[in-house]
């Protein structure tokens, strides 16, 4: 029953923090490699408001609208002018990743940071005690799918990017604002890295590079799933569980690589990944 | 009328203008008006920028040099939200559809927010009955003639003053040429509409147009009123 709980929590956490790269890809056709950076200032956001005394659940909104508007600045000067050259955009937001990194090592020290744990404490499942966070962060993570669906699926704005993902010409040609709609989505996806970061502040040590980690497998994951969000659970259902598998049963070292071992493998077999489009 | 009184009071009028895609200009310093109410068709070989002028005129391409006007106003420079504003639509050729979306998708996309889609699509419904019936269903599952008969609803979801359409009937049988014929009429005739079409299939065309043009490598090769002799005149630019 462990085993299980583990599988899913992990899954749900891969997907928690491969979203907000997957809501950019799927728009925009460019891969942000500041991700990672977006996930450490979220993480650093519940850092600040623990230090300032603040109820800790305060740092989900706080670091969802601080990875909003600085997305909403590296959209407008920095990504918007790399559409047409996408390998471009991707050295470009590696490069940020690296100063925001720098500037929050400035800002807060190298040290190693902890925060307090949202829900401390153990759960019974089944006649199993669990972790009541991961029980939490599987449970966000479902939250977090069905909002998605709801917005893409029922609404305007999730009609327009739709429309945007699979034609974008002929959305300009029907009158869609597509650079609007393109800046609000990336919001969307910082802002959700930055959600993450502070889900993840229970699990993992902040330190200003933890980040990087977390963007290699989010990156895999989102290679596999192509621009599908049911895709991206799925992958994340599938890789996390292996990556649990290994790191129970033979090594957690090798459990680390193991996502990104298996979606080079995917890879290798079908070019897109479990995305049919 | 002189030239300029013409530029005035056209629905659309081009001046001089010239575009293209990188280094190369496919529209050369052409010139031309449409008038309120008018069918106007463009005609031409393929490659001979029919499609980039469309393009052009809807801001999907920038005007390089010469002047769109609007209703007598500049439009040049507007891209196609605004023209969309102006009451402008615009029937493409190439992926005209968003295949994965549902009929009722496509055609809300047609206007900028839900507030007149019930009224929008109950103007469609009267022109392709069969729309109606099937809104939930994705737009790639439709027959070819389904699709086309979409895009024409699509575009007339705003009742759009002007009506851009490029090469709709394209490898359609006769029924359904008839249908968007009829809806293209009725469109002119009920609210003025002003179409401006792109066509191959003269006998489809002629039957709607007042007036039209062939265009060759980019400037008017020749125009005129439609008449008995058209059809053949036509033939004679486009034989090979």
């Amino acid at each position: 029953m462990t085993l299980l709980l583990d599988i899913a929590t992990s899954a749900a956490i891969l997907f928690i923090v491969a979203t907000g790269l997957l809501t950019i890809f799927g728009v925009l056709k460019i891969i942000n490699f500041a991700h990672g950076a977006w996930l450490t200032v979220g993480a650093y956001c519940a850092v600040a408001v623990g230090q300032a005394g603040l109820n800790p659940w305060l740092a989900l909104p706080v670091a969802f609208i601080a990875g909003s508007v600085l997305g909403l600045l590296t959209e407008r000067f920095i990504v918007r002018p790399l559409y047409s050259r996408p390998l471009d955009a991707i050295l470009a937001t590696w490069g940020l990743g690296i100063v925001i990194g720098q500037l929050i090592t400035l800002g807060f020290g190298r040290d190693v940071q902890f925060t307090a744990n949202l829900i401390p404490g153990t759960m019974d499942i089944l006649g199993t005690s669990y972790s009541a966070y991961r029980i939490f962060a599987l449970v966000a993570a479902v939250v977090l799918g069905l909002g998605f669906s709801l917005l893409m699926e029922g609404t305007r704005l999730g009609l327009s990017a739709r429309a945007v993902i699979m034609n974008e010409t002929l959305a300009r040609g029907l009158g869609l604002d597509t650079a609007k709609i393109r800046t609000v989505t990336f919001m969307i996806g910082t802002g959700l890295a930055g959600l993450a970061g502070v889900l993840l502040t229970p699990l993992t040590s902040v330190d200003p590079t933890m980040g990087v980690a977390w963007l290699v497998g989010s990156f895999m994951l989102v290679m596999v799933a192509g621009q599908s969000f049911g895709a991206l659970a799925l992958a994340c259902l599938l890789l996390g569980g292996a990556q649990v598998i290994v790191s129970t049963y033979i090594s957690p070292i090798l459990g680390g690589v193991t996502v990104a071992v298996l979606a080079a493998v995917i890879l290798r077999i079908s070019p897109k990944g479990f995305a049919r489009a | 009328m002189d030239e300029m009184t013409e530029l005035r009071t056209a629905k659309l009028a081009l001046e001089g203008v010239s575009s293209g895609y990188g280094n190369v200009e496919i529209i050369k310093d052409l010139t031309l008006d449409i008038r309120p109410g008018e069918v106007f068709a463009l005609m031409g070989k393929n490659g001979m920028g029919k499609t980039t002028l469309l393009k052009t005129i809807m801001g999907l391409l920038p005007l390089r040099q010469g002047r769109i006007l609007l209703d007598a106003d500049p439009a040049g420079k507007l891209g196609p939200k605004d023209m969309v504003r102006a009451r402008v639509a615009y029937a493409p050729q190439d992926q005209p559809l968003f295949q994965d979306l549902t009929i009722r998708d496509n055609l809300r996309l047609a206007l900028p927010s839900d507030k007149a889609l019930a009224e929008g699509l109950e103007h469609v419904y009267g022109h392709f009955p069969f729309l109606k019936e099937r809104l939930g269903q994705r737009a790639g599952t439709l027959s070819g003639g389904e699709q086309k008969m979409l895009i024409i609803a699509r575009a007339l979801m705003t009742r759009p003053s002007l009506l851009l359409i490029d090469e709709i009937s394209e490898g359609l049988q006769p029924t359904v040429i008839d249908r968007i014929a009829s809806a293209l009429k009725d469109e002119r005739e009920s609210r003025g509409t002003t179409i401006l079409i792109i066509e191959q299939n003269l006998s489809f065309v002629l039957g709607i147009a007042d007036r039209w043009a062939v265009l060759k490598l980019g400037v008017i090769d020749d125009a005129g009123q439609v008449g008995p002799d058209t059809q053949a005149q036509i033939i004679e630019h486009l034989s090979i």
